[in-house]
């Protein structure tokens, strides 16, 4: 597989999570987008580490902090929405607007 | 043969994120979500990585995931009908995407990347991972754990505080 072809792959999944991130109503659904996208941006990391750099440490070590941060941000928005459904009885994106200007 | 399963990994990270973007259940969400990152892995794996394949199997597949069908157990209210998308509200999300997605396809084809040659077998070794860790990225490392701790008790506090609210109520 070619850089350009892993490339337009990591788009293409960058595209339906960012899809997935603003068109659902559900927070998890919107959450599991938030996911896609940034496994994309993993997969783009390990095709150059792959590919263009000579020192092939740098992109894993770069790849395995985003699936740290991945893990504490989900544990983070997971809290969140559990207490939202406990206060408000509902997650959908469009009927939490209090917040709303 | 390689290439056949080359496109394999591919078919399962797009089946899946196609999934995970336009099921309207959120379980069938989950299920696109655990197809793409097995695909993933599986294409890290043939990246020459298998320390971060088996990462992305363990943390994501295994926790995230997991963690995940959780929170949609506890909000079950809310899975059991899913809800409708708007027309109005998926047409402007898929204008959003196309101008997005248009943008960044032109500019990978009109890119040339530089190339280097693929580096010898022994810098792929796990142990460099680690020792690159604890020596030149160590502050990264030591930030990470203290990110990842600062999660754990932010999300324990969060989860907690209404409940206490809810008994006193």
């Amino acid at each position: 597989m070619s850089l350009e072809s892993l490339l337009l792959l990591s788009l293409v999944l960058f595209c339906l999570g960012l899809f997935a991130a603003l068109s659902h109503r559900n927070l998890i659904a919107v959450l599991i987008g938030i996911e896609l996208m940034m496994n994309a941006a993993s997969l783009n990391l390990m095709a150059f580490n792959r590919f263009s750099v000579t020192d092939p440490t740098t992109g894993q070590v770069f790849v395995l902090i985003i699936i740290g941060l991945a893990a504490a941000e989900v544990a983070i928005f997971l809290s969140i929405i559990l207490n939202l459904y406990r206060t408000h009885r509902t997650i959908d994106a469009e009927e939490l607007t209090e917040l709303h200007g | 043969m390689e290439l056949v399963i080359q496109y394999l990994f591919v078919g399962l990270v797009l089946i899946g994120g196609a999934m995970a973007a336009l099921s309207r259940h959120v379980l069938y969400n989950i299920i696109g979500l655990g197809i793409s990152l097995f695909g993933l892995a599986c294409l890290f794996l043939q990246l020459g990585s298998p320390f971060v394949a088996a990462m992305q199997l363990l943390i994501y597949l295994g926790g995230i995931t997991v963690a995940i069908v959780f929170a949609m157990m506890l909000s079950v209210a809310m899975t059991l009908d899913p809800l409708t998308r708007t027309p109005v509200k998926t047409g402007f999300a898929g204008v959003a995407v196309l101008i997005f997605g248009l943008g960044v396809y032109g500019l990978i084809t009109s890119t040339t990347f530089a190339t280097a040659p693929l580096a010898a077998s022994e810098a792929w070794a796990v142990g460099r991972i680690g020792s690159a860790l604890l020596e030149h990225y160590n502050l990264v490392f030591e930030t990470l754990s203290v990110v990842l701790l600062l999660a754990i008790i932010g999300a324990i506090l969060i989860a907690r505080s209404e409940r206490e609210g809810g008994e006193s109520a």
